[in-house]
């Protein structure tokens, strides 16, 4: 019993990393880049919703989209400012612009929205649903159903529209792609404002589980292995990793920390990430790269 | 004597010198000059930031000898400077060892630790590699705070004051001469690696490493050699650093620090050893120019008084990075360069 | 030649010049003139921790102040710098070598939290900047450090408090103690001092947790005090983690008494958890900010002068204290105030009532350590504020 309740709240908080090891996935994706500003984003988007029910009264399921949309644009005046001029320059470089994103972003919100832990009204009924005996919150079983039906969403859109393909193109080989027609520019404006976009949705959950502060930002460092373990490229990896490193970090808190002397559980989605990349380089659905001289 | 206008060079071994011009000899002498008399010129604060700088200017030529030349990008750096930190300060402090132990120790034990992780993370590439350094990186911090017999744990650890053959280095002062000579021998040291046979595969490795490896370079071993030689720079950094603070502490060693480093070798310059001495001085001081522009203007437009927050020094700090890598991806070696062809060339810039 | 005798020349200079400034600071007196007194303190503003200092250096500011507008101290203004540090030794390292260097600060009220204070020991000793840390370490008075005034009651010694009230005063049968803590320094103290203390009542530990800081669930930790049957649950984190740690347990219906210590005991923690607070008690060694005590109402007149609404009520008011106690001191030290007298003065206060703000502070020659003294205050639900549950008390001798 003990066992099952914490592998089902382990699979609840592991739906969060899901979420946000996706929009990790769909940058990565789109072009071949990891956004370390993601959990900024999160947070932002977490502010933008705290501001929206609290300072403007706006009803919740309102001010949900209102928040989204907010945060795709954000993300799409991100690409167009400091992503596009790098287009063209090695990925590295890139990563590195999203670093610097990352504090600019941080230090502003830290301006913004004051250093002060606020928390965001909670839209579910506080009662929690007990399902044969096991006890859930309707935030993580909203959570995991939004993750999945994400999941669905994306993998389709990959497989088989034709603005998916063109991603996953571009992600290839820019190049390449831009010979075939792709129009680029289009691909990674809209690669960056669906990221930002999930990282919205993300950060609307997550600000109800935790406290609403600057720091939330660093959530995204715990979810990393969770995008690594699953691999950087896969949709469905980013769902497996994120249930995967949940599980396995609630397990670790509740059978090893007392026998280890304690905080196991958070080292322990290292520990196992690292172990992992030794046996598929690759992460567990990533794809090997083929390379050619 | 006719005058020189270009260099020329007539033999490799002429190309590869340090210093090729006599010109280059005189500037380098009075840049000496101009350091062992710094601290007449700055008070204690400044001298304390020139010796971060110092720290900074070892631990980023270490990382760029691994990300910039052989291209295995690192998040982990920290964690290296965290081992050869507490290397040094147990040998130290437990063992009352001198620096000359202390200091080759806790880059060797670094080296040690790097080789550890490099000979795992072969098979691993770009991201991934950056993942599980940063990986790397957690277990380290973790480590360190669990094992509390070996390193204080939470309390971190004191490093006594250095002493000179009987000269107790207690002052910023006197530490600074220290550091010098030491970030002197490891930037020759690296400049010196670099324009060798192995400074070449490096280059080789990270231009194509399949292709380096057919004209006959062992990409096992200098893969792993330069995971060796950026951890030995980064533990030397460590044990620096544990001098100049006196104390060291889990969250002195932190990703967000391994960030930091990164964040030098890519403004200065990636593959660069100048390049990194340049990144890492901005990175340590441009956070005070900031501050220091904020407070002219302050003084300057009443109506501004007042607003400034610290927190727009660290935007501002963010914004920067991001500036530089759009308007000079090459970072701030590649305007030195400019710079300086620009000079040479003087009047006819073309 | 003659370059190289210029170049001599100029080095001699220079050095004459900087003895001179060195000779003219001396003279002069630390950061004291007729007029004005520079103070500095080095607090973090920026940062995921920023909530912690804001409040505490706004607090030491705003009564700075008013003592300015009441015409300052012995006819002198007070101006104080306020570094950053972002929460950071070498930073915080750095503030102080420039408040002393260029700011040429009398002293520096606090040189911000335990890691700072300690890597900066050396240079407090050296520059002679008597200041109260804001953190509590037994090594900041044991052995004693000349310049380093201890703010408040230890972790261990709050701790030890809460487990005497657990074992005299909680109406509760079968007792059985969880600790949930943090690998921070204060989680660690506080972990063994309960563990030590419930050992010699007898009342069993029957698990002890990590929460971390950034924890984004306490769900697994929740689950193991549950398992483990505790009736006790005390905390041996900062405030946000708590928060989550309380909303969790609601969520699975778990209501065990909770307790708290300094850092976490603050009106937020009811405000922000709403009902999943009602079995809260929270330690401190401040007044509480509804209190009637002549100090706290002297800190709301301040606050609403200044129109500040602290989040963190608790540091405010600490901000307020330790201002408080330095103006003091200035005070006792008189027309001749340099580090030295500032000090001694310091060490001249023996029962010194901030007004409820502060149990009484003495601090002698011989012994710089804190009160001995924790309130214990309780979650009222209903008004959103803690409310205080008992008297100053010290841990029982044991």
């Amino acid at each position: 019993m003990y066992f099952l309740e914490l592998l089902v709240s382990g699979i609840a908080v592991g739906s969060l990393y899901a979420l946000i090891a996706m929009g990790f996935v769909l940058i990565y994706k789109g072009t071949g880049v990891i956004n370390f500003a993601q959990g900024e984003v999160i947070m932002v988007a977490a502010f933008i919703a705290y501001y929206l029910t609290k300072g403007f009264g706006i009803p919740f399921l309102l001010a949900v989209p209102i928040t989204l949309v907010a945060t795709a644009l954000l993300g799409a005046i991100t690409e167009r400012l400091v992503i596009r001029p790098m287009l063209g320059e090695p990925v590295f470089s890139v990563v590195m612009i999203t670093i610097g994103l990352s504090i600019f972003l941080r230090s502003m919100a830290g301006i913004v929205f004051g250093h002060h832990n606020y928390i965001l009204p909670n839209p579910f009924p506080v009662e929690p649903v007990h399902i044969a005996g096991i006890t859930l919150s309707h935030n993580h079983i909203w959570s995991m159903g939004v993750a999945f039906c994400l999941m669905v969403v994306f993998f389709l859109f990959f497989q088989y529209s034709r603005l998916g393909l063109g991603m996953r193109a571009t992600a290839n080989d820019q190049d390449t792609a831009t010979l075939m027609g792709v129009n680029i520019k289009r691909v990674y404006a809209l690669t960056w404002g669906i990221s930002f976009l999930v990282a919205g949705v993300a950060g609307i959950f997550l600000a109800n589980v935790m406290v609403l502060n600057v720091g939330l930002a660093f959530v995204a460092i715990s979810a990393f292995p969770a995008v690594i373990l699953g691999g950087l490229e896969s949709v469905p990896g980013a769902i497996i990793g994120g249930l995967a490193i949940g599980v396995i970090e609630n397990l670790a808190g509740g059978y090893l920390d007392q026998m280890v002397g304690g905080g196991i559980k958070d080292v322990t989605p290292f520990a196992v990430l690292f172990l992992v990349l030794m046996i598929k380089p690759y992460g567990l659905f990533g794809t090997k790269e083929v390379e050619r001289v | 004597m006719a005058i020189r206008s270009k260099i020329f060079c007539e033999t490799y071994h002429e190309d590869i010198k340090l210093l090729n011009t006599y010109w280059s000899k005189a500037w380098m002498g009075l840049f000496i000059i101009g350091l062992f008399i710094l601290p007449f010129l700055g008070d204690t604060y400044m001298v304390y930031m020139v010796n971060l700088c110092c720290i900074a200017t070892v631990a980023a030529v270490g990382l760029n000898l691994l990300t910039g030349f052989t291209g295995q990008i690192s998040l982990g750096h920290a964690a290296f400077l965290a081992i050869g930190a507490y290397t040094g300060t147990i040998l130290s402090e437990g063992l009352n060892m001198p620096f000359w132990v202390t200091v080759p120790a806790g880059g060797l034990v670094a080296a040690a630790a790097g080789i550890l992780v490099g000979i795992p993370c072969l098979r691993l590439k770009g991201l991934y590699l950056a993942m599980a350094t940063m990986s790397f990186g957690v277990m380290v911090e973790y480590v360190l705070i669990t094992l509390k017999g070996v390193t204080g744990g939470e309390r971190g650890m004191y490093m006594p004051e250095v002493d000179v053959f009987g000269m107790v280095l207690n002052t910023d002062e006197s530490i600074y001469y220290f550091l010098l000579v030491i970030t002197a021998i490891m930037i020759v040291a690296a400049k010196n690696i670099v324009r060798t046979r192995v400074g070449r595969a490096f280059v080789a490795v990270r231009d194509r490493d399949i292709a380096a490896e057919v004209m006959g370079v062992n990409l096992t071993l200098y893969k792993v050699m330069a995971f060796a030689l950026s951890s030995f720079y980064a533990g030397v950094a460590g044990v620096m650093y544990a001098y100049v603070m006196g104390h060291i502490h889990p969250e002195h060693f932190t990703m967000l620090h391994s960030v930091e480093y990164l964040a030098m070798i890519i403004v200065g310059g990636l593959g660069s050893i100048l390049g990194s001495i340049f990144g890492a001085i901005f990175i340590v001081v441009i956070p005070e120019f900031i501050k220091i522009l904020a407070q002219t203007i302050e003084e300057a437009i009443p109506a501004m008084a007042g607003k400034y927050d610290d927190e727009w020094n660290i935007a501002a700090f963010g914004l920067l990075i991001m500036l530089f890598l759009i308007f000079e991806p090459g970072g701030l070696n590649s305007i030195w360069q400019r710079l300086k062809i620009g000079f040479k060339n003087w009047p006819f810039t073309y | 030649m003659s370059g190289k005798a210029k170049f001599i020349k100029t080095l001699l200079m220079t050095g004459l010049l900087v003895l001179l400034t060195a000779c003219l600071a001396m003279a002069g007196g630390r950061g004291v003139t007729d007029k004005e007194i520079t103070l500095g303190m080095v607090l973090v503003k920026t940062g995921p921790v920023a909530a912690l200092g804001i409040p505490q250096g706004d607090g030491m500011i705003d009564y700075m102040n008013y003592i300015n507008e009441k015409g300052g101290i012995n006819g002198r203004q007070i101006k104080v710098i306020w570094e950053d540090d972002g929460f950071q030794a070498p930073k915080s390292v750095a503030a102080v070598k420039k408040l002393v260097a260029r700011d040429n600060v009398l002293t520096i009220m606090t040189t911000g939290g335990t890691n700072q204070t300690i890597a900066n020991m050396k240079n407090i000793s050296r520059y002679k900047i008597a200041n109260i840390p804001n953190a509590m370490a037994l090594e900041f008075f044991e052995p004693l450090h000349p310049y380093i005034f201890a703010l408040g009651a230890l972790y261990e010694w709050q701790y030890q408090v809460i487990v005497d009230y657990i074992n005299d005063d909680l109406k509760m049968k079968d007792k059985r103690i969880g600790v949930v803590y943090t690998k921070k320094e204060y989680g660690k103290k506080g972990l063994d001092a309960i563990k030590k203390r419930a050992a010699k009542y007898n009342i069993p530990v029957v698990a002890e947790l990590v929460l971390p800081t950034g924890a984004v669930d306490a769900s697994s930790q929740v689950l193991a005090l549950q398992q483990a049957g505790a009736n006790i649950v005390i905390t041996c984190d900062v405030l946000p983690p708590i928060i989550s740690f309380l909303k969790t347990a609601e969520k699975y219906n778990y209501w065990p008494q909770v307790f708290g210590f300094n850092w976490a005991t603050d009106d937020l923690l009811v405000k922000a958890c709403g009902p999943a607070a009602k079995n809260y008690i929270g330690a401190g060694f401040v007044g509480g900010w509804a209190d009637d005590s002549p100090g706290i109402k002297l800190v709301r007149e301040i606050a609403a002068k200044y129109d500040r609404k602290p989040k963190l009520t608790s540091l405010y008011i600490g901000g307020v204290g330790v201002s408080m106690l330095f103006a003091e001191a200035i005070k006792r030290a008189g027309k001749n105030l340099t580090p030295d007298t500032l000090k001694a003065a310091l060490e001249t206060l023996r029962d010194y009532d901030t007004g409820g703000i502060f149990p009484l502070v003495t601090y002698t020659t011989k012994s710089h350590a804190p009160a001995k003294k924790v309130k214990l205050y309780k979650a009222d639900v209903e008004k959103k504020c803690l409310v205080p549950l008992t008297d100053w008390r010290s841990p029982k001798d044991m």
